[in-house]
């Protein structure tokens, strides 16, 4: 709902009122307010209503059970209070949801932070410059929490379930109370020396006195001091300490801190592992197909042509051969042949023995052709093929030609004898 | 508390296993040489399986002199 449209029409009593909550919760938000406690009371419910006054105003105030106090205020007592404003819709009134109440004066817990935020800030605590990053997959990682709250339990889930290849070192530590500040600071360190990854430093929700800790010079020394990274992980979202500015990550929460330190979760590394598993598969499976390309390359065209030559050249020969080879090798060569039949037309203008059609004659021995660099003796024994005959002839004498004399018939004689060799 | 450790580090078997399928997928490698890999990325991935399908968070605890009460470290 828009305050324009409030103005320019009528609008609801619900409409306004939701209105009227927008601007006071959103636009006020947090407040500090010094004041006079009056009518206080403490309800059978354990919330605590009471009224804070000047000479000029008051407001309704509600300090909820569960916030803690050490001290009821007494009627007239002058109070800091830092809390929320509200409004209650059903009855169109607005009241202070009090965090924390302190006497005026003693331990303005408020100005306190403010000083230190302050001090620090020019001691370049807070820098960004002075910030170490996350390791993008920490191994180790140190959680210093109290054992008892839950804020240990959501972290150690959150891990578990995320990735549970990490490892936890958790260092107890008192949070809240005197000795709380002192404990803190001495688990930093001690985690800070026990070589973590990364470390969480945290608790769970509560009033500011239960954070204070956390708002002390000797934890946010510790934390400036520490080399290894820090997540400070105090409180709510609404919740900023003094260890939160000084920590290299602020988490919102205990669990959000849990999901900084598992950046990369199980599911992520399976997936990459499928990934890779499936990479080497698609490679294998290619290198297969281009192996068969090449096989089939290989029966085919020139390849196949040079083939079959060897088969038909060989005649009768290949009965005998496959006669001694395996079963599945006979198969094999019958495969081959079939293909080659299949390509009659195109061996046709490439057969070798096309030349023989012309008249020329292929000299072989033993049923090979000659190479034309091995010379003839008188009364070897050769075959002329023919194109329709074979003769068995002996060599009667031998005579050296000239070959550059005759280019067109070396041609030839190195086609017909070549694909063989 | 702490449970026993894998006998390589799961970060060295996803290491070797996306050098292999990089190897793999560069298809420049001997046929050979190739299906030993192959063999190898494989028995990787699948010991890298197991091993995070049996994973579970450890826990170990680094006592505090103020905190080293028996109530609290009991359960964890």
């Amino acid at each position: 709902m828009k305050i324009r449209d409030i103005r320019s029409e009528a609008v609801t009593v619900g409409e306004l009122t939701q209105a009227i909550k927008g601007l006071l919760e959103e636009g006020l938000g947090s407040v500090i307010v010094v004041g006079e406690v009056s009518n206080y009371k403490v309800a059978s419910s354990g919330h605590r209503y009471f009224t804070l006054k000047d000479d000029d105003a008051a407001i309704s105030c509600v300090m909820w059970k569960s916030r803690s106090l050490q001290n009821d205020p007494r009627e007239g007592d002058r109070v800091v209070v830092g809390g929320r404003l509200t409004v209650y819709p059903p009855r169109g009134n607005y009241q202070l949801d009090v965090h924390a109440l302190r006497p005026e004066g003693v331990g303005d817990l408020y100005a306190t932070f403010e000083r230190l935020k302050q001090a620090l800030a020019e001691r370049g605590w807070f820098d960004a410059a002075g910030k170490t990053s996350i390791p993008t997959m920490p191994r180790r990682v140190g959680i210093i929490t109290s054992p008892t709250g839950a804020a240990l339990h959501d972290m150690l889930t959150t891990i578990g379930r995320r990735n549970p290849l990490v490892e936890v070192l958790f260092r107890p530590a008192l949070v809240q109370g005197d000795s709380a500040a002192a404990d803190v600071a001495r688990a930093i360190a001690e985690m800070d020396a026990a070589g973590v990854d990364v470390m969480i430093v945290g608790r769970g929700g509560g009033s500011l006195e239960d954070l204070w800790s956390f708002n002390t010079e000797l934890v946010a020394a510790a934390i400036h001091r520490a080399t290894t990274p820090i997540i400070s992980a105090v409180g709510h979202e609404t919740d900023v300490t003094i260890a939160d500015f000084v920590a290299d990550v602020r988490a919102a929460t205990p669990t959000a801190a849990a999901e900084l330190v598992t950046p990369i979760t199980l599911t992520m590394i399976q997936a990459d592992i499928d990934r890779s598993a499936k990479r080497m598969c698609d490679a294998l499976l290619d290198r297969v197909q281009e192996l068969r390309r090449l096989a089939e390359g290989f029966i085919d065209g020139t390849a196949a042509d040079r083939l079959t030559e060897r088969l038909h050249l060989r005649g009768q020969r290949i009965d005998d051969v496959t006669g001694r080879m395996q079963v599945h090798l006979r198969h094999r060569v019958q495969q081959l042949t079939h293909l080659v039949d299949h390509r009659q037309e195109h061996l046709q203008s490439m057969h070798p023995y096309r030349p023989l059609r012309l008249g020329y004659a292929i000299v072989e021995r033993n049923g090979s052709p000659i190479p034309a660099s091995a010379p003839l003796a008188p009364h070897d024994e050769i075959t002329l093929r023919r194109y329709n005959q074979t003769a068995d002839v002996v060599v009667h004498q031998v005579s050296a030609t000239d070959l550059s004399s005759n280019p067109h018939h070396i041609q030839h004689g190195q086609e017909n004898s070549s694909p063989l060799d | 508390m702490a449970k026993k450790t894998a006998p390589l580090s799961i970060e060295d078997h996803l290491k070797r296993l996306q050098e292999i399928a990089t190897i793999l997928d560069r298809g420049d490698v001997p046929l050979e040489e190739q299906l030993q890999l192959f063999a190898e990325g494989m028995d990787l991935a699948a010991t890298a399986r197991t091993y995070l399908e049996r994973a579970e968070l450890r826990i170990q605890e680094l006592s505090g002199p103020l905190t080293a009460q028996p109530d609290h470290d009991s359960d964890l």
